[in-house]
């Protein structure tokens, strides 16, 4: 039998030859190497990986998570009760040997290997985090001033930070702090205040009035002056008519959501009572302004309403307050109300969104469905 | 914390690594015990028959495989612990060091081999 060709370490084993034989040793180094891991990767990610893209993101006392740009993976270790000897390149950075001409040698046994599943990112924290110091109007006059507000000693977070905290990747990081209406002032991600928010909407409102603009057709610059002249922050003004409005594609023009708009007055007369609905519709047309129309089905995912004999109550209970973790979510839910209609759930489970499991899938795992009558609708439960 | 996954090379330069996996483990003889470095664990012959067919003879037991693709490649990678300017603190780093496609697996019990008896 012939000895293989002159190049040894993997590429002896790699490229032996029909016919060919190779003697395998312990390499010289050879020991547990605990540095040394091996990570299963579909084709995808491991171009992401080549391309330096990928992190691993957690603190020391959660288990580390891995992020592409836009998704997130949970890390998990695969034993292997074979043995799996570890064989590097002869040219091998740290495990050159002298003579390692057509020598193959074992560097390792891995104990396994680790695996990759997708998972949805873990953005419960991102809230806690920017509530514990919303911007408000205290700090906002202090921005005018242009006194120093990072003295405060406030609990601020820049992104890295933030991506240091969260685990989730980059995209969804942002897609996190868009939906909370996050902000990005002075380096720091803040979420603002709600009711120095109100305050900047309804003098929006009122600038188009005064103006005589369109809800449809606002001019950014001059939404945003009449603001600042009104002694508001330039950069909070912009962002005012990001959460509340959208561009007109193709225009630089904004346009003023009426759901959004409503919605914000909606809250504002709740807050965290319990009203007759009647009561309720009555005092949240005082407020919605004049061009705008108010319908219930705008607070689908932000309000409920309880029947108590004759009366129907309605009050806040919004979507985003809800963990983003099926079992999570589903076990507040339920705690909430013990049985739902699909009419009343459905938008409690709208943004749920679970790698490789449909809503379907989510309720069978989650729920017990009934049915009284075959036309009747169906009833969710807990499991 | 954020640990950077960074390769020095690219996908096609990346150097690609093997793994032979078998059943079970290999016994060194308690003499070699605790010092197997340079010790030979076996000889690995591609066989003429088959293609795919590899054949590993450890000491007087021979194991039959193939090489097997792997439907998801296996990174190596290395943790390494840098120390950053000015502080005590350790930066932990992954890199790239290596690829594996494929591997040489012997799922079939060692054949016993009697040479020169009988």
């Amino acid at each position: 039998m012939e000895e293989s060709g002159s190049s040894g370490g993997a590429e002896a084993v790699i490229n032996l030859g029909i016919g060919s034989s190779v003697p395998i040793s312990y390499h010289p180094c050879f020991g547990p190497h605990e540095d040394l891991l091996l990570l299963e990767a579909d084709d995808n990610l491991v171009s992401d990986i080549f391309s330096g893209r990928v992190t691993l993101r957690g603190l020391p006392d959660e288990d580390a998570v891995l992020c592409t740009k836009s998704k997130t993976y949970a890390i998990k270790f695969v034993g292997n009760s074979n043995s799996m000897f570890l064989i590097p390149p002869s040219n091998s950075p740290g495990f050159i040997q002298d003579d390692a001409h057509g020598k193959v040698s074992v560097i390792k046994l891995a104990p396994g290997n680790m695996e990759l599943v997708e998972v949805s990112p873990k953005l419960d924290k991102l809230k806690q985090l920017l509530l514990e110091s919303p911007f408000g109007p205290g700090e906002a006059d202090a921005m005018m001033m242009d006194d120093d507000v990072s003295e405060k000693n406030l609990a601020l977070y820049t992104w890295s930070d933030l991506v240091n905290i969260i685990q989730a990747s980059d995209e969804e990081l942002l897609k996190g702090l868009e939906s909370l209406s996050a902000i990005e002032i002075d380096g720091y991600w803040r979420v603002i205040d709600e009711s120095y928010l109100d305050m900047i909407l309804r003098m929006l409102l009122n600038n188009c009035v005064l103006n005589s603009w369109s809800f449809d057709d606002l001019d950014e610059k001059e939404v945003v002056s009449s603001l600042v002249a009104d002694e508001f922050p330039k950069q909070l003004a912009g962002h005012c008519l990001r959460v509340f409005g959208s561009e007109v594609k193709g225009t630089n023009k904004w346009k003023l959501e009426p759901r959004l708009v409503c919605l914000h007055f909606a809250r504002q007369v709740l807050r965290e009572e319990k009203m007759r609905v009647e009561s309720f519709m009555e005092e949240w047309k005082k407020k919605i302004p004049e061009g705008m129309e108010e319908k219930f089905e705008m607070l689908e995912g932000e309000v409920l309403t309880e029947r108590i004999g004759i009366e129907t109550r309605v009050y806040t209970f919004s979507v985003r307050s809800l963990p983003s973790t099926p079992a999570e979510r589903f076990a507040v839910l339920f705690k909430h109300r013990p049985k739902w209609e699909w009419k009343d759930l459905e938008p409690y489970l709208r943004d749920l969104q679970v790698p490789r499991l449909s809503m379907e899938g989510l309720l069978l795992k989650y729920t017990r469905r009934a049915q009284s009558r075959p036309d009747a609708e169906p009833i969710f439960s807990a499991r | 914390m954020e640990i950077r996954v960074k390769c020095e090379c690219g996908e096609e330069e990346c150097s690609e690594w093997t793994i032979l996996e078998l059943q079970g483990v290999v016994e060194t003889q308690s003499s070699f015990q605790g010092s197997v470095q340079n010790l030979e664990i076996g000889r690995l012959c591609h066989s003429g028959s088959s293609q795919e067919t590899y054949t590993f003879t450890v000491g007087y037991h021979e194991l039959t495989g193939s090489k097997v693709t792997l439907n998801k490649p296996l990174l190596v990678l290395k943790k390494l612990q840098k120390c950053t300017d000015g502080s005590s603190e350790k930066e932990t780093e992954l890199e790239v060091v290596g690829i594996i496609r494929s591997k040489i697996l012997f799922k079939t019990r060692p054949k016993p081999l009697f040479s020169g008896t009988s």
